[in-house]
């Protein structure tokens, strides 16, 4: 018993001993180890630190690109006499509705520098891609007041200058898609806002434009087609009166230019005057295209936002189709005529969702004849009512539903559809996706 | 047109219309700067005690966010350390038709936090400028050690940012400026960096010393407090805004009306900043 409790006591001694011995060794294992492991760590974070500060400074650079843009996907019922358009719908193949992509846009800006900014804004149809926006604006750093643009930009009109993602009515006014056609224009444009230094709430805007934009074929936009630049100018003042909830902006601008014949047919096309009198033009002749007009928008918070916007142009315009280069597609005419133009629209927003609008817009071509003292289709006078709603289904999604009239002047010379208001009303459900 | 039918439905759109833009909100949201988020979540807290049928929902994000949350819808009071851009202003009156209501709600004063080791203790406001701007970069340029400086700040959405850039920067900011999301964030690397400056509102100088400001050569320096604030001897002090699209109804006034009362008020000093009057 002796021997065995003995030889038990021995063998635990050499056990603890050996752990001992054991336990040693792995405390000056562990330590080099964890020396060992900390250093390859240390350097690994090293590394990841240098690959980190290179996606910095990639991410940086990329995160000077912003991407945004706007889909407008809509249904449109026609009420048109005898179904004659838009489109192909004829009388004996008449097309009452149709699915169609109004807009599909992308704008891509990219600011270099702080004051230098880059924008470039394509729109996608079914078969091509145009280009709306394309310029380099440069803003000064010194009085934080100026801006120069050079490029194809929206020219200085309001409801031109408007996003047409943000439109109140469901389109924009004829007066303004046939003074205006395609909104852009090829040129220079200065600006300056007098509030960020100075306080004052005055905004300058002249531009020097090339003329032709939108007119004739896509390839003759591309440059300017003749010798002169067509000059606009603008001036708004922003009157707020935060008390009253209150807020009026108030301006004017004027559209300085010409339209150059550069062709005469033969034998040579006559064209008509303001005073409707005929008269040929010889190729270099200069017909006058300028307009002064006036704007005001006026905002009221009264149950959640009310505005009522307006302006007034009045002036001489001018086409020539006998011109492929100039031809304008909303005024297809060989004639100089004096025109006035206005529109009167009311918005009111129903809570933080709804909105809806109401617009009254006339345009008439000829301000010298009226009534039946108008001889031509194309010297009548157009009013149109215009009917929206708009709800905001959520941060990028718009649903909007638009009713439009046009009412046009009747006379008994032109006769025909025109010896009373000719029924051409459209419906449209406008779906709008914008990022 | 001039059918009877017609008139009929106008007049009864315009009633709809007056019916739907009375509608009352229980649930208020309030989101933006976070400069503010402390003292807003401090507001609501108090206000919900008193007002148990009321729901106050405070988040930050910066101001430029709770700016575009203002613009989109998704908030009902912007909380901001800056004035409204122009630009937001116009996306106000596009999608609202109104020119959005502004509130100053308390004022702050921007501190210039430096590490407790940091041997410089004043600066004028030209020189922490041209540091923001990397035009100086060294301590020893400022009457500290011979060290690089090293800059934290806030992230563009920051409504300080802007501010800090547009009244003391007055250019670019260096492209050393480490960017932080949030006034904390940036306490925490000055503290732990004996050679980091950053900026960010008063209340937040906990573990850093606030460095003392002086307009210019000349004048004294100043720290941020409530007398200096007030009498505007110190030099980088600004309104602490909320902002709505339209004239608040409901409960929503009835927060911001509790806000700007002596009771709400008087939490301001609490939280680190200075009532607005």
């Amino acid at each position: 018993m002796k021997k065995i409790v003995l030889a038990v006591l021995l063998l635990s001694a050499f056990m603890a001993k050996a752990q001992d011995v054991q336990k040693d060794t792995i405390k000056t294992v562990s330590i080099d180890s964890l020396k060992e492991t900390i250093d390859e760590h240390s350097m690994k974070f090293s590394a990841l630190d240098e690959r980190l500060a290179t996606s910095d400074a990639i991410l940086e650079k990329l995160a000077k690109i912003k991407i945004s843009g706007y889909i407008q996907a809509q249904y449109e019922v026609f009420n048109y006499q005898d179904h004659i358009g838009p489109g192909t719908s004829t009388k004996a193949s008449p097309v009452t509705n149709t699915f169609s992509i109004r807009r599909a846009r992308l704008k891509f800006t990219y600011e270099a520098l702080d004051g230098v900014k880059f924008v470039l804004q394509p729109e996608f149809a079914f078969d091509k891609v145009t280009l709306k926006d394309v310029f380099v604006r440069l803003n000064d750093r010194w009085l934080n007041t100026f801006a120069l643009t050079v490029g194809q930009f929206d020219r200085p009109n309001y409801e031109v200058e408007y996003s047409s993602s943000s439109l109140e009515s469901i389109e924009r006014t004829r007066m303004s898609t046939i003074l205006y056609p395609g909104e852009r224009d090829l040129g220079a444009k200065i600006e300056a806002d007098f509030d960020t230094k100075y306080s004052i709430p005055l905004k300058l805007q002249l531009a020097v434009l090339n003329g032709n934009f939108n007119l004739g074929t896509t390839s003759n936009q591309l440059k300017d087609v003749d010798n002169n630049k067509d000059v606009m100018a603008r001036a708004v003042y922003s009157l707020k009166l935060p008390s009253k909830g209150l807020g009026i902006d108030f301006g004017a601008h004027g559209y300085f230019g010409t339209t150059q014949i550069l062709a005469q047919t033969t034998p040579p096309t006559v064209f008509s005057d303001v005073n409707n009198n005929p008269f040929t033009p010889v190729v270099g002749d200069k017909l006058d295209k300028q307009w002064l007009g006036g704007e005001m928008q006026i905002y009221y918070d009264f149950l959640g936002g009310m505005a009522l916007k307006g302006e007034y142009i009045s002036g001489t315009i001018s086409a020539a189709t006998v011109n492929a280069a100039i031809s304008n597609s909303t005024f297809s005419y060989n004639r100089v005529r004096d025109f006035k133009g206005y529109y009167a629209q009311f918005i009111k927003n129903v809570g933080a969702k709804n909105q809806l609008a109401l617009r009254y817009d006339v345009f008439d071509p000829n301000k010298h004849l009226s009534g039946n003292t108008v001889t031509t289709a194309g010297d009548l006078k157009y009013s149109t009512w215009v009917f929206s709603w708009h709800y905001y289904f959520d941060d990028n999604i718009k649903i909007s539903a638009g009713y439009t009239l046009p009412i046009n002047e009747t006379s008994t010379i032109v006769g025909g559809d025109y010896l009373k208001d000719k029924t051409d009303n459209t419906f449209t459900l406008r779906f709008q996706a914008k990022f | 047109m001039k059918t009877t039918k017609f008139k009929i439905a106008l007049i009864l759109l315009v009633i709809m219309t007056i019916g739907f833009s009375f509608t009352a909100i229980e649930k208020v949201t309030v989101k933006g700067s976070d400069t503010m988020v402390i003292l807003s979540q401090k507001w609501a807290e108090v206000y919900m005690k008193k007002h148990p049928e009321a729901t106050i929902q405070v988040t930050g994000g910066g101001s430029g966010v709770g700016l575009a949350a203002l613009i989109n819808g998704s908030t009902d009071i912007a909380n901001s350390s800056r004035p409204i851009k122009s630009s937001e202003l116009e996306k106000l009156k596009s999608r609202y038709n109104t020119l959005g209501v502004e509130i100053p709600c308390a004022k702050d004063g921007i501190s210039i936090y430096i590490n407790k080791a940091n041997g410089v203790s004043e600066l004028t406001v030209k020189q922490i400028g041209q540091i923001f701007a990397g035009q100086i970069t060294n301590w020893k340029q400022v009457g500290g050690v011979d060290a690089g400086i090293k800059l934290y700040g806030r992230e563009s959405s920051s409504g300080t940012f802007v501010y800090f850039k547009d009244n003391v920067v007055k250019t670019d900011y260096s492209p050393s400026c480490q960017t932080l999301p949030g006034t904390a964030a940036i306490v925490n690397a000055v503290k732990k960096d004996k050679f980091g400056i950053g900026y960010g509102g008063a209340a937040y100088a906990e573990g850093v010393k606030d460095c003392k400001v002086k307009k210019d050569d000349k004048s004294p320096a100043y720290f941020p407090t409530a007398e200096t604030i007030k009498n505007k001897t110190y030099p980088i002090s600004r309104y602490l805004y909320m902002y709505l699209k339209s004239k608040p109804t409901g409960q929503t006034k009835a927060f911001i009306d509790w806000i700007l009362s002596p009771e709400g008020q008087s939490i301001i000093a609490g939280v680190g900043y200075f009532p607005v009057k």
